[in-house]
């Protein structure tokens, strides 16, 4: 049971000193409570009552931390089985399997493709976040060859992977500084790869045959000090997999069972030989509890619609995406083409925007700010109505876009139309229609 | 070292529903877990994919979604028969989009002729789709009742503002109703009150939640459907005990990411992206809780109905 | 309990158009009728008035003043017009409200014009979420306002319940947490909800129970004031400590009793679905009494 904030309050000093970069710590101990601070900001707070707020404040699902730098990325911390509860917290990570068993020219074009693909969705960069590396020959200097090339072409986290210590050995010797994932600890090699491990101090994945023998193995990791844990479910049927990643989670939020609280990595690309199957697997792992899903190769069109999936499950329930306010040219759009304006809730630009491309009339689409609520939301609260609309259209710059100076608003908004028509004198406002999915007859007869 | 698996304190099940008649009849519902929670539960029938024909030819699919229907495009009796023998389907939606008052209009009439010429020509359920215009529905919906007596077909969608009527006469003519809702679960309880309250029977509702492509709000229907069954399975809701059905195909391809060319934006083949986009929204569907999913292009109904196979077997 | 007058709102269809044509008769009719319904303060809400919005505070507090002595609670989100109204407020007046978005410059209101104010536990990013943003909220407002010189006791702050409609985010169970912890974050501060709030979206004959039934889970934690309906006189019972039979029936669910509807009267039933309703154990709808 995590802490109330006052109960964390009384933990704490109580000197109000401010270091910790909140000015009382009645404010501290209820951000610590939200999980908008963290206890090591307090420099005053006592060994005693650290250990008591760490054991009752630690995730039931250890965050586990990949790589390094700008390409770093987190996973497992979550607190929800289900998004509506509260968010989930670390987007699946999406990794690229590279073995020393390809040729130089499928590394390269598979370590090209991973840094290449990318996509702008609400003014976020969307990509793969991984290269897993596997040795398949057993070779280490064969491995060391192909961990160095990797490395070096790309920025982008690192997975390694091998049953056999040394070959992990000679790649961590290469990359540790990158704080790469090591694959895997196993009921045969624990012992070793635990001490690479924690030498290097990079994340390991443990791999067992049933989730007994993987709680077996986390609770001896644990006791050598090793935390950052990933678990491999060893599952390779869709069926089993699935049912793992429901369990795992299940039991260390529900049952509070420490040795099953880590993010999981999934292998789709070990599942089917169909590329498409395969990204059908990864998505459905994206909904359903994986931390880290390897593919076999990435594909534009298979990336494209998993990154974006991600990005709708992961999304704040509580918290709408917002995206940039300004002006949208769609389909080329010259001085006399119709403008029309909108709210910055993602989804109603997305919707606005593509019904407005689907009509195929050339448009101007503002966007204004609205703190990212949807029309309706924006005006009931006073934040899409005449005087503000007419502010942003004059600072927007759209007058030296075109011509004429007719502005259709959404349907919703209707009964702003008066108003902006006062403050924006000379002006004509049109009502538009209230559904996007009317938008493209709407402006096919404007057209005619 | 024993694990301590999670129980989820299930106490109610989704109702069966019967829709079609004869061999091919089919019956969805009943599970009485989460979705694929097989550990816990049974999916006593799997879901189910019905494949989409228009009731006119298409203006704005892209060529991908095209292709494998473009010998029977222009024949909706054509296209469906395609659909059931070439490519497999189990149930057949047709979307009336020529009633669309925004568009051609095509009166009740003769667009109730073109779903009994179907209707008449298959075996397998059919699902009948208005444009949600409240009026128009009302016009073809009743219509499509009357023509098709006792087909046992599903009807849709039924609205807040338009079930009366098309209610009335699925009662009549003994077809199954869509209750749809506006991605929110208070309304869409509501409105099965409502058909209840004038008299549909228990067993002759489905329901639509509204649903939306990957990138378009899927997030929303999402989320909404696990609500669904987080209170019709653990919260005893029977007024939610109600299968899904999500008319999902058509979101998916009217996306703007579908029709940009191939190698787009790094987005790859632009027929390959188009099925993926389809496939990967309806796996989202049905691990939320779909029962029917309308889907359009074979490839990703292929591939889904893999997956439906590999979450469910023995 | 303090219980303050909702009724003189701009959205209203009668004040509303009295408002803008500065034409005090409806407002002082509906100023002495809240009075005389035993309200203890007037809630005047005259929205975002952007345009000349001190005028017409200044104009409807003195007309309001004119036919009540009851304390005003001033609502608008313009400062200028805020600062208006208090300059000609005779008596202690209520700033509804301050939230950590303008506390900077409305704070500074309260010690000057030696009012209360609404601390409104609204984020710098929206709504909060849960009850422990509620006191990283709450312990900031009073930080801030302590720093200013303003006691504790001036303050009372409003969690901001959700409408029991969108169930998507039930804040209910999070707000009456937030109470029970109130007295440890700022010892003394008072407490009080729009209460109204929680039936938005309700079909308009049965939102009283909702309103109703908050209330009496509301005043499980002592709640100090609500902004309420002046003219719905059970609630006004309710609130008066005359319905002590009901209110133990809707207390005894939130302690999970479970409780027979065979066993209550068909008033009563009501009242326990919609208790149901607002912590979350059976789904909103509208027909939420029938079934």
């Amino acid at each position: 049971m995590a802490l109330t904030g006052i109960q964390i309050f009384k933990l704490l000093p109580k000197t109000n000193c401010g270091k910790c970069g909140i000015p009382t710590c009645l404010a501290f101990a209820m951000n610590l409570a939200a999980g908008k601070a963290e206890l090591s900001a307090c420099p005053f707070v006592t060994e005693e009552a650290k250990a008591q707020l760490a054991e009752a404040s630690a995730p039931p699902i250890h965050p586990v931390t990949i790589g390094t730098g700008a390409t770093a990325f987190k996973v497992g911390g979550e607190t929800v089985m289900f998004r509506h509860e509260k968010k989930f917290e670390n987007p699946t990570a999406i990794a690229v399997l590279i073995t020393d068993s390809m040729s130089d020219a499928e590394v390269t074009n598979r370590v090209d493709n991973f840094n290449k693909y990318t996509y702008e969705r609400v003014g976020l960069k969307l990509r793969a976040n991984a290269v897993a590396i596997k040795s398949i020959s057993g070779d280490p200097s064969k491995f060391g060859t192909l961990v160095e090339k990797v490395a070096k072409a790309t920025d982008g986290a690192l997975i390694l992977m091998s049953d056999n210590p040394d070959v992990l050995a000679t790649g961590l010797k290469i990359c540790s500084s990158r704080k790469p994932l090591i694959y895997a600890a196993t009921k045969a090699n624990a012992e070793t790869v635990a001490k690479l491990a924690k030498e290097n101090s990079c994340p390991l994945v443990v791999k067992g045959s049933s989730l007994e023998e993987i709680a077996e193995l986390t609770g001896i990791l644990n006791k050598t000090g090793v935390n950052d844990i990933v678990i491999d479910s060893g599952s390779r049927t869709v069926k089993q997999a699935l049912q793992d990643q429901i369990i795992i989670r299940g039991s260390a939020l529900q049952k509070k069972f420490r040795l099953l609280g880590f993010p999981t990595i999934t292998f789709p690309c070990e599942m089917t030989n169909n590329p498409m199957k395969e990204a059908l697997i990864a998505s459905m792992f994206i909904a359903k509890y994986a931390g880290i899903i390897v593919l076999s190769d990435l594909q534009g069109e298979v990336l494209f619609p998993l990154v974006v999936e991600r990005l709708n499950i992961f999304t704040d329930p509580q918290r709408p995406l917002a995206t940039t306010p300004g002006i949208y040219e769609i389909g080329n759009p010259n001085e006399n083409s119709p403008l029309l304006i909108t709210t910055n809730f993602s989804l109603t630009y997305f919707i606005v925007s593509g019904e407005i491309e689907t009509s195929k009339v050339p448009s101007y689409l503002l966007v204004m700010d609205t703190e990212g609520l949807s029309v309706m939301t924006a005006w009931a609260a006073g934040k899409f109505v005449a005087d503000l609309i007419a502010t942003f259209i004059k600072k927007s710059g759209i007058e030296g876009k075109i011509k004429h100076h007719k502005l259709i608003i959404p349907g919703y908004s209707a009964s702003e139309s008066g108003g902006l028509e006062e403050e924006l004198k000379g002006w004509e406002i049109m009502v538009g229609p209230r559904e996007g999915s009317h938008i493209p007859a709407y402006l096919r007869n404007l057209k005619a | 070292m024993a694990i301590e698996i999670p129980k989820t304190p299930y106490s109610g099940k989704v109702r069966e529903i019967k829709v079609g008649k004869g061999e091919k009849a089919i019956t969805v519902g009943g599970e009485n877990s989460y979705p694929f929670y097989l550990f816990e539960g049974t999916m006593t029938h799997k879901p189910r994919i019905a494949m989409e024909i228009l009731d006119s030819p298409p203006q704005e699919w892209p060529q991908a979604a095209i292709e494998p229907f473009a010998d029977v495009i222009n024949d909706p009796v054509a296209w469906a028969k395609k659909c059931i023998h070439t490519y497999g389907a189990e149930m057949i939606a047709i979307q009336m989009v020529s009633t669309d008052p925004n568009g051609t209009n095509r009166g009740a009439d003769e667009a109730a002729a073109v779903v009994k010429k179907v209707a008449d020509a298959i075996d397998v359920p059919l699902i009948v789709w208005g444009t949600a215009n409240h009026e128009k529905d009302t016009q073809v919906l009743t219509r499509v009742c009357e023509v098709c007596q006792d087909k046992r077909l599903i009807i849709g969608p039924v609205e807040e503002k338009d079930y009366k009527k098309i209610a009335a006469a699925a009662i009549g003519y003994k077809q199954t109703v869509v209750a749809s809702s506006p991605i929110d679960i208070n309304l869409a309880k509501q409105l099965n009150i409502l058909l209840g309250n004038i008299g549909v029977a228990d067993d002759m509702i489905l329901m639509d939640p509204t649903v939306s492509s990957i990138g378009y709000g899927m997030e929303y229907c999402y989320s909404v459907m696990e609500r669904m069954r987080m209170a019709s399975l653990t919260q005893q809701d029977e007024k939610l005990q109600v299968p899904i059905i999500c008319n999902l195909g058509k979101e998916v391809w009217k996306s703007k990411e579908v029709h940009l060319p191939d190698n787009e934006n790094n987005m790859g083949n632009a027929k390959n992206r188009g099925i993926m986009m389809e496939a990967m929204s309806a796996m989202a569907m049905l691990l939320a809780g779909g029962d029917i999913i309308i889907m359009r292009h074979p490839e990703a109904i292929k591939l889904i109905k893999e997956m439906i196979a590999d979450l469910t077997v023995a | 309990m303090i219980l303050i007058g909702e009724n003189l709102n701009i959205i209203s269809s009668t004040i509303g158009p009295a408002l803008k044509s500065f034409n005090a008769k409806p407002i002082q009719e509906l100023a002495i009728a809240e009075t005389k319904a035993g309200m203890d303060y007037l809630e005047i809400n005259i929205g975002p008035a952007r345009k000349d919005g001190d005028k017409l505070m200044e104009w409807v507090v003195k007309t309001v003043q004119e036919v009540t002595d009851k304390p005003l609670s001033l609502d608008t989100t313009n400062p200028i017009a805020m600062e208006a109204g208090l300059k000609v407020h005779k008596s202690r007046a209520l700033i509804n409200s301050i939230s950590l978005v303008r506390m900077e410059e409305e704070l500074p209101f309260v010690n000057k014009y030696n009012c209360d104010f609404i601390g409104l536990l609204w984020g710098r990013d929206g709504m909060p979420r849960d009850v422990n943003e509620r006191g990283a909220i709450a312990a900031e407002l009073l930080y801030t306002a302590n720093e200013k010189g303003i006691p504790n006791n001036k303050i009372w702050f409003d969690p901001i319940v959700t409408p029991a409609v969108n169930i998507e985010s039930n804040q209910v169970r999070h707000c009456l947490e937030f109470l029970s912890m109130l007295q440890d974050i700022a010892p003394e501060a008072g407490s009080v909800v729009g209460l109204s709030n929680v039936s938005n979206g309700a079909p308009t004959h049965l939102r009283a129970y909702l309103n109703r039934t908050y209330l009496m889970m509301l005043m499980k934690y002592n709640i100090h004031a609500a902004i309420v309906d002046a003219f719905d006189n059970e609630l006004l019972d309710i609130a008066r400590g005359r319905k002590p039979q009901l209110v133990k029936l809707v207390q005894s669910i939130m302690a999970g009793e479970k409780i027979d509807l065979a066993s209550v009267s068909t008033e009563e039933a009501k009242y326990v679905k919609t208790a149901r309703v607002l912590l979350g154990e059976i789904l909103y709808s509208h027909s939420w009494l029938e079934n």
